[in-house]
């Protein structure tokens, strides 16, 4: 399991957009990516509940990856983080 | 409108079998007790000593005939009451007093008029004097009650029946200002039914007596057409019963001239049963007069032949299920009517379900007589034809006088062709007669099977409403009484712990309260309409299948996994607007599928709908999309306009929050078009499926156009 924080730079936070996008990223890594915001748990993969979180800009979240190839995928994620939100 | 006719007479029908199974035992007691206790009888025979007046034997048959006769001389009011019953959708009880209340004010009041334009000291004298003057018919008056008005048989009861449960469904509900309220409701419909009825009453004073005057004037055709005129009264005498406007009929042939006037043993008698008593009164007469007996010897083929046969052919042609319990009715009412000529029991069964059987009857009753007649048939009756009659008065009395083989010889072949014509009339015409109606809401006992046929039919009632509020109680097991006041539904329940107020307020509820055992659940004043249908559900079979909501008891569960391509089911659209594919909005992450399958609308109207039956699983806090999972577990975005997030909710309304039930077509969300329009923002609005990836196959609708509710996403095969 890796895990990394981020903190949101997109202004109106992680909407659907993005969701759909980290969704579709998802998908492609073998690793399971799981956002973590205020206590609430979402599946990266399942727009609705990553949509569901709330996350505003400049709120902070966990990113949780595991899986196989995690290290390698999680570098993907932040990747992806850092270009998109 | 045929269909209606139909199910009404139908529901009539069923309403008499309460109180036709009374009928043979009361018909058993009349028959027997009064034909024993018949004194020109019991002379003819000399029984006087053992069984005349003043001993034992006559005194028990005596009560007996007059408990039977009771019963018989208050059928009106015995169907009346029933039809009452057997019509009101609910509060039966009610229409039951209101049917009784209106019976007797309704003939209270015709007997009041015959008084007022009669004149004289009594209702009696006052009948006679409009007999005189020609407005009455002979014999068409008789005491109802106790109060002295026009015989209308049956059908003066159905007449009420039908009235007061008309009355009682219209106004039982019925909400009052406040001032009057204590006469509103259930306590209006007696005074409205009584109301109505005086008016019926004095309407009758002016119709009822053409019939019975019409009817006098056949009996001038029966008696100048020979054989003809036979059969015209066999078959008037059957159809006048439903009418109680027999007696007119019948009563002058056998009580006056119009039946014969013969001298027998030195004294001039008129009237055919006057005759007949006499001539088997003396032993002279060689063989009775035909002329006589032709007004009755009819009734005995048919009677102890020809209902029989009916009454075998009924028997047969009722489901398998029911052969049982419409087996034991059929025979008692068969036997009452062989033993004792009684034949209401069994002519009831079939008259209001299947009028044509009734007709036909009617016909063959006709010809009974006018073979009777030609085959110089003389077998007299006390009032009517059974077994026991036809022993007296046919066989006792010798062949000779009566020729009554030939009764047994009709009889014969009556008893095959009503088996055989009633067997093929009901199958062919599919007549509902006993144990062929299709079940409804009056055979409570249903079976499992039948709960199960409903359940794989879906939600037959639709009533979701009722099914949210039955799930939101803790289940049918749970509800112990349902009541409601002004606002609330008032419900007791055995366990308060099952008690779900989530769903009780998806079920469209302002509120709820719990106390104790009482939950009161506050819909405001169209609760009485709620309570209504939350009855109809609880009796429903539907009702009984604890999983009626299982769409709603765990969607999450049903969702997940992967490749689900079992599952068919349909998205509605929650817009109406112009259909447009997700390429054609020239949005990179919609239109790319990145977030799923799905449609985009170009919507003229800002109302979103929900499009399935299912659960809230989002509300984006700026409100411009809605995540929902329907009971089949699939997952939606409606995501109003494009880059809406911007807006920061302005001109968004939800009215539905998260984890929220929703049923198809309630509105979860408004949008004010116009306002996101002049913000700068597309109001196309993508419908995404976003687990898109557990369905093999999903169909968009193929259309330039759509409206809320219409079909938008087909999902599997």
């Amino acid at each position: 399991m890796v895990s990394f924080k981020y903190k949101i730079k997109d202004k109106v936070g992680i909407h659907a957009r993005p969701a759909g996008a980290l969704a579709k990223e998802a998908k492609e890594i073998s690793s399971k990516v799981t956002l973590k915001f205020k206590g609430k748990e979402a599946d990266a993969e399942r727009l609705i509940s990553v949509m569901g979180l709330g996350v505003k800009s400049g709120d902070e979240i966990e990113v949780i990856v595991e899986g196989q190839e995690e290290k390698h995928d999680s570098e993907k994620i932040e990747e992806f983080f850092k270009n998109n939100l | 409108m045929k269909d209606k006719v139909f199910g009404v007479l139908q529901r009539i029908g069923r309403s008499f079998m309460l109180p036709i199974a009374l009928l043979p035992v009361a018909g058993l007691l009349l028959g027997l007790g009064s034909s024993f206790t018949n004194e020109t009888m019991l002379s003819a025979y000399g029984l006087s000593g053992i069984m005349g007046r003043g001993t034992v034997i006559n005194a028990v048959l005596s009560v007996m005939s007059a408990a039977g006769s009771s019963v018989f001389n208050n059928l009106p009011l015995i169907f009346a009451i029933g039809v009452a019953i057997g019509m009101a959708k609910r509060e039966k009880d009610v229409a039951a007093l209101a049917a009784a209340i209106a019976f007797i004010i309704m003939h209270s009041s015709l007997s009041a008029m015959l008084l007022i334009n009669g004149g004289g000291e009594s209702v009696e004298e006052a009948c006679e004097n409009l007999i005189a003057s020609g407005h009455l018919a002979a014999n068409s008056y008789g005491e109802v009650l106790g109060i002295v008005s026009l015989d209308m048989g049956v059908f003066g009861g159905i007449i009420v029946g039908l009235g007061t449960a008309a009355l009682h469904n219209r106004f039982y509900k019925i909400e009052l200002p406040q001032v009057l309220s204590f006469f509103g409701g259930t306590r209006f419909v007696p005074i409205i039914s009584s109301l109505c009825f005086v008016i019926v009453g004095i309407l009758m004073y002016f119709i009822w007596p053409f019939a019975g005057l019409a009817i006098a004037k056949v009996g001038d055709l029966v008696l100048k057409s020979g054989y003809i005129g036979t059969f015209i009264y066999g078959f008037m005498e059957r159809f006048l019963i439903p009418f109680g406007l027999h007696h007119v009929f019948y009563l002058p042939f056998w009580q006056t001239a119009l039946g014969g006037t013969m001298e027998v043993a030195g004294t001039m008698v008129s009237g055919a049963q006057n005759i007949f008593f006499a001539q088997l009164a003396d032993p002279t007469v060689e063989q009775f007069a035909v002329s006589a007996t032709r007004f009755m010897s009819g009734k005995f083929p048919l009677m102890i032949f020809g209902l029989p046969g009916a009454a075998l052919a009924m028997y047969q042609c009722a489901k398998p299920e029911k052969k049982q319990a419409v087996g034991a009715l059929l025979l008692s009412a068969a036997l009452t009517s062989m033993v004792t000529g009684i034949t209401e029991p069994l002519e009831f069964t079939f008259l209001f379900v299947a009028p044509l059987l009734y007709g036909i009857h009617c016909i063959f009753a006709g010809l009974a007589y006018m073979f009777m007649h030609i085959f110089n048939v003389g077998v007299g009756m006390t009032f009517s034809g059974g077994i026991i009659d036809l022993v007296l008065f046919g066989v006792l009395p010798g062949l000779r006088k009566t020729n009554w083989l030939c009764i047994i010889a009709v009889g014969a072949v009556y008893f095959v062709v009503y088996w055989l014509l009633f067997s093929y009339l009901i199958k062919k015409l599919n007549l509902m007669t006993p144990g062929r109606e299709e079940d409804t809401d009056e055979v409570k006992l249903y079976t499992r099977s039948d709960v199960n046929e409903k359940k794989g039919k879906g939600s037959p009632s639709g009533d979701v409403t009722s099914a949210l509020i039955v799930k939101g109680l803790g289940g049918k097991s749970n509800i112990s009484d349902v009541d409601c006041c002004a606002t609330r539904l008032r419900i007791t329940v055995f366990d308060p712990s099952l008690v779900d107020e989530a769903s009780l307020k998806s079920s469209g509820a302002s509120g709820v309260i719990k106390k104790g055992d009482g939950v009161q659940v506050v819909y405001g004043p169209k609760v009485s309409v709620i309570k209504s249908k939350l009855q109809d559900f609880l009796e429903s079979p539907e009702s009984e299948s604890s999983d009626f909501l299982s769409v709603n008891n765990n969607p999450s569960e049903t969702a997940s996994s992967a490749k689900n391509s079992a599952v068919s089911c349909d998205i509605f659209s929650p817009l109406s607007g112009k259909l447009l594919s997700l390429d054609e909005i020239a949005d990179g992450v919609f239109s790319e599928g990145m977030l799923g399958e799905g449609a985009a609308i170009e919507p003229s109207d800002g109302k979103v709908y929900a499009p399935f039956d299912g659960e809230v699983s989002l509300v984006y806090d700026t409100k411009h999309a809605i995540g929902l999972k329907s009971k089949d577990g699939v997952e939606l975005l409606i995501h109003f306009g494009l880059d809406t997030v911007e807006l920061k909710g302005r001109h968004f309304k939800t009215k539905v929050s998260h984890g929220q039930k929703i049923k198809k077509g309630s509105v979860i969300m408004e949008a004010d078009i116009e306002a996101i329009k002049k913000a700068g923002y597309k109001t196309v609005t993508p419908v995404i499926i976003t687990n898109t990836d557990d369905y093999k196959k999903i169909t968009i609708a193929d259309s330039k156009t759509i409206s809320a509710g219409q079909k938008l996403i087909h999902i599997g095969d």
